[in-house]
C-alpha cells in the first residue's frame, strides 16, 4: 500500500506543477509517476492481477492520465500531446467496465476532437466522432468542435473566428492556429471570387483590427 | 418412404394420368432423405479430400433441411449417425430434449422405425466415427436453436463447437468449421455479448492463415470487420483490414460482397467518397438476388454516399421492389437535398432521427447540410445573374448576409458555383457562361466512361482464366492414363510377340 502511497504524493506534485503551469517540473514528476504506474498491479496493461486497492489504483491512473493530457495542452508540445491523448483513450476503453463512468471523459473526447480539427486531421476527427454516443455529444467542448467542423465546411469562417473567443479555458491552444487557418483560407476564397476589394473592406472581412495586421499579413502570405 | 413406394407403383402403372398427376403434386421433401444425401456427400467428400464440393453442395442441401427440421428430426439423426457412447451424441441430445416437442418414448419409437426404413431403402448410412458428421450435428443443432430464437442455449451449444473444432485440424472440416464459427459470432451478437468474441475469433484468424484455411480466413476476417464496426471502432477496424491477411481470389461469392460493403461504410466515415461509392456498387451488384436485406443496406449507404458527392441519385432506385419503404427516409432526404432547402433539410433530418440512428448514419447525414447550401447557392447561381446578398441569406435560410458572403466566397473557391461577389454593393453576381465543348468537361466525362468499360473488359478477361494449377492437373490426369495404358499395352504387346512367336 506504500506503493499507493507514494503514487498519490507524487500525483499531488504533479497538480500542483499543472496549477503553476510549470511543464518541465511536471514532466519529470510524470516520468516517475509512469514508472509507479507500472508497478501498481490493477492497472492496464497488469490486467488478470486482482489487488484490494484496485478500484483506487485505477482511479489514480486516470487522474495522472487526465493531468498528463492538460499539462500537455498547456506546454503546446504536440508529440507529447499525441501520446498521452492516445494513452488516455485507451485507459477509458480498457477500464469502461471497471471503473464508474467519468463525466470528463467526454470533455477529454471533445478536446481531442478540436486537436484533430486544427491539425486538418479531418478523416481521424469523424473517425473519433463515431466513438462518441448520444449523452457525449452533449458535452459543451464536443458541441463546439462539432460547430467549428460544420462552419469551417460550409465556410463560415466569421462564426469560426467568433467563436474562437467563446470557447472554453482548456482550448486556447486551438484558439491562436485556428485564427491563422481560418484567415488564409479567407484569403485565398476572396482572392478567387472577388474581382476588387478595398483595403478597408479586407480588413473587416479577415476580422482585423488594425490596417497594420492587415498589412503585415499580406507580406507574410506573399 | 411411403410416398416413394406410391411413385414407384405410379411410375409402374405406366399410365399418362399417372404421371400427369405425379407432375402436378411435386413430392413433398422428406427430411430424411435430405439428411441421407447430407450424410452420404459428408463421407464421400472426406474420402476424396474433395472440399469444393463440400462447401456448395453441402450447405444448399443444409438450407433445405433447416426449413423442415423438428426436434424429433434431430434427435432421430443423432441416433442414427453418431456412434451411440459418443459423448457429443448425449451432449446434443441433451440440448434437443430441453426444448423437444415430443416425449422421449416416441422419439425411440421413431428412431426404430427410422433405422428399419434404412435397412430397407439399403443405401443409407449408419452411425459415422467422422468428426465432420458429427460437428455436422453440432451445426444443425445450432442453426435449429437459433431459428427458433433460443439464443442463450445456442451460446452454448456454440461454445462446445468451437472447442471441439479446435482440436482438430482437417482441410475437409474448413467448410463446416466456417459455418460453426459464423453462427458462434452470430448467437453472441444476439444476446449482446459481442465484445467477449473478439479474441476467439482473432485466435481462430491467425490459425486459419497458418493452415491456408481459406474460407475459414475469409469468413472469420469477415466476422472480425463485423465486431468492431458493431461498435464504431473503425479506425481499429480499418487498421485490422488493411493488415490482414487476404487470399487473391474469394472463396465464397457472399463473403466477398460482405467484405466489400463493410470496406464501403469504413471508407465512407473516412470520407474518402469516390472509393466508397464504387466498392458499395459492386457489393450491391455482386450480391445474389435472395439477399434483400444486404442490397437495402448497401443502397443506404450508397445514397448518402452519392448525395455527398454531389450527385442525386436517380428516382427509379427508390421504387425497386421491396426497397420503397425501407428507402423512404432517404427519399425525403434526397428530395430535400436536390432542392437545396436547409430548412426543409433539418425537418427532414429530425423527423427520421430514429431510423437514421439505427442505421448508425447519423453522422454521414450531419455532414449533408454542406451539400444543401451548395446546391441550393448553385440553383440561385444558375436563375439570378445578379443578386443581393441579403435575398441570398433569405433564401438559403443562413442566419445573415455577412454569413452569405462567406459561404459564397468559399463556393466560388471550390468551384461550386462560378460567379462573382461584389463586396461594396454587397451581391453575387453570375459570370458570363462560357462555352462548355470549349473546356476539358467532355474529355473527362469520355475518359471516365472509356475507363470503366476498359476495366470491365479486363475483370472478365482475368475471370476467363485458368486456375493456376488446372494444366498441372490435366498433365497428371494424362500420364497416369498413360502410364496405366503403358502397362496395359506392355502386357498386350508381349501376349502379341508370344502369339506372333507361335
Amino acid at each position: 500500500m506504500s506503493l499507493l502511497k507514494e503514487a498519490q504524493q507524487l500525483l499531488d506534485k504533479l497538480k500542483t506543477a499543472h496549477k503553476k503551469n510549470d511543464w518541465p517540473a511536471g514532466k519529470a514528476v510524470l516520468g516517475q509517476l509512469r514508472i509507479k504506474l507500472i508497478q501498481l498491479p490493477a492497472v492496464p496493461p497488469n490486467t488478470g492481477f486482482s489487488s484490494p486497492t484496485a478500484q483506487q489504483e485505477l482511479l489514480l491512473a486516470r487522474d495522472v492520465y487526465e493531468h498528463a493530457v492538460l499539462l500537455a495542452l498547456k506546454s503546446q508540445d504536440e508529440a507529447a500531446l499525441e501520446s498521452s491523448f492516445t494513452q488516455l483513450k485507451t485507459f477509458y476503453a480498457d477500464t469502461r467496465s471497471l471503473l464508474p463512468a467519468a463525466p470528463q471523459e467526454w470533455m477529454f473526447a471533445g478536446l481531442d476532437l478540436l486537436r484533430l480539427l486544427v491539425a486538418n486531421r479531418i478523416a481521424e476527427f469523424h473517425t473519433e466522432l463515431e466513438l462518441i454516443p448520444a449523452e457525449g455529444m452533449t458535452v459543451p467542448h464536443v458541441v463546439s468542435a462539432v460547430q467549428l467542423e460544420q462552419w469551417l465546411m460550409e465556410g463560415a469562417y466569421n462564426k469560426v473566428l467568433a467563436a474562437g473567443k467563446s470557447l472554453p479555458p482548456e482550448c486556447s491552444f486551438a484558439v491562436e492556429q485556428l485564427s491563422a487557418t481560418v484567415r488564409e483560407e479567407i484569403a485565398s476564397c476572396a482572392e478567387a471570387s472577388y474581382s476588387s476589394l478595398k483595403l478597408a473592406d479586407a480588413q473587416v472581412l479577415m476580422m482585423m483590427t488594425s490596417k497594420k495586421e492587415l498589412e503585415q499579413f499580406a507580406e507574410q502570405v506573399q | 418412404m411411403v410416398q416413394e413406394q406410391a411413385a414407384a407403383a405410379g411410375a409402374n402403372d405406366a399410365a399418362p394420368s399417372a404421371k400427369d398427376a405425379e407432375q402436378q403434386q411435386p413430392k413433398p421433401f422428406s427430411v430424411k432423405e435430405g439428411m441421407q444425401g447430407i450424410i452420404t456427400l459428408l463421407e464421400k467428400a472426406v474420402k476424396t479430400k474433395e472440399t469444393r464440393l463440400l462447401m456448395g453442395r453441402l450447405m444448399r442441401q443444409t438450407a433445405m433441411v433447416r426449413k423442415h427440421m423438428t426436434a424429433s428430426d434431430l434427435v432421430a439423426f443423432i441416433n442414427t449417425y453418431l456412434p451411440m457412447d459418443s459423448k457429443s451424441a448425449g451432449f446434443l441430445k441433451g440440448y434437443v430434449m430441453q426444448d423437444g416437442d415430443t416425449a422421449p418414448m416416441e422419439d425411440d419409437a421413431t428412431a426404430a422405425g427410422d433405422a428399419g426404413d434404412g435397412a430397407d431403402a439399403g443405401s443409407a448410412p449408419g452411425p459415422s466415427q467422422l468428426p465432420e458428421v458429427e460437428l455436422y450435428m453440432y451445426l444443425l443443432l445450432l442453426v435449429n436453436l437459433l431459428d427458433r430464437k433460443q439464443f442463450a442455449q445456442a451460446r452454448e451449444v456454440a461454445d462446445t463447437a468451437v472447442g471441439l473444432l479446435q482440436q482438430h485440424n482437417r482441410r475437409t472440416l474448413d467448410a463446416i468449421g466456417a459455418r460453426i464459427y459464423f453462427y458462434y459470432s452470430w448467437a453472441y451478437e444476439c444476446t449482446g455479448a459481442l465484445a467477449d468474441v473478439r479474441s476467439t475469433l482473432m485466435a481462430a484468424h491467425c490459425t486459419a492463415g497458418l493452415r491456408h484455411d481459406a474460407v475459414g480466413q475469409e469468413t472469420l476476417l469477415n466476422l472480425l470487420l463485423r465486431n468492431y464496426l458493431a461498435y464504431n471502432l473503425y479506425d481499429q477496424a480499418e487498421k485490422f483490414r488493411s493488415k490482414a491477411q487476404k487470399a487473391d481470389t474469394w472463396r465464397v461469392p457472399g463473403q466477398y460482397c460482405r467484405y466489400l460493403y463493410y470496406l464501403g461504410t469504413i471508407r465512407a466515415i473516412q470520407l474518402e467518397y469516390t472509393e466508397a461509392k464504387e466498392v458499395l456498387q459492386q457489393a450491391s451488384r455482386k450480391a445474389p438476388t435472395c439477399a434483400h436485406g444486404f442490397r437495402v443496406a448497401c443502397n443506404k449507404w450508397l445514397i448518402l454516399v452519392r448525395l455527398l458527392l454531389g450527385e442525386v441519385p436517380e428516382r427509379v432506385e427508390f421504387s425497386a421492389p421491396g426497397m420503397r419503404t425501407p428507402l423512404a427516409p432517404y427519399f425525403e432526404l434526397t428530395c430535400a437535398v436536390r432542392s437545396g432547402d436547409l430548412a426543409q433539410f433539418r425537418v427532414v433530418s429530425e423527423k427520421f432521427a430514429a431510423a437514421f440512428r439505427a442505421d448508425r448514419t447519423t453522422n454521414l447525414i450531419t455532414r449533408l447540410q454542406y451539400n444543401v447550401i451548395r446546391t441550393g447557392l448553385r440553383r440561385i447561381n444558375l436563375a439570378y445573374s445578379r443578386i443581393s446578398l441579403k435575398d441570398v441569406a433569405e433564401k438559403l435560410a443562413l442566419p445573415s448576409a455577412v454569413d452569405a458572403e462567406y459561404i459564397c466566397a468559399k463556393a466560388i473557391r471550390d468551384g461550386g458555383i462560378d460567379a462573382v461577389l461584389d463586396h461594396a454593393g454587397g451581391f453575387l453576381a453570375t459570370r458570363e457562361l462560357t462555352d462548355l465543348y470549349s473546356t476539358n468537361e467532355p474529355q473527362a466525362a469520355f475518359h471516365e466512361r472509356i475507363a470503366f468499360c476498359l476495366n470491365l473488359h479486363n475483370e472478365a478477361v482475368k475471370a476467363m482464366r485458368f486456375e493456376p494449377d488446372a494444366h498441372k492437373r490435366a498433365l497428371a490426369a494424362a500420364n497416369g492414363g498413360k502410364e496405366q495404358m503403358s502397362v496395359e499395352e506392355i502386357a498386350r504387346a508381349i501376349e502379341e510377340e508370344e502369339e506372333d512367336d507361335m
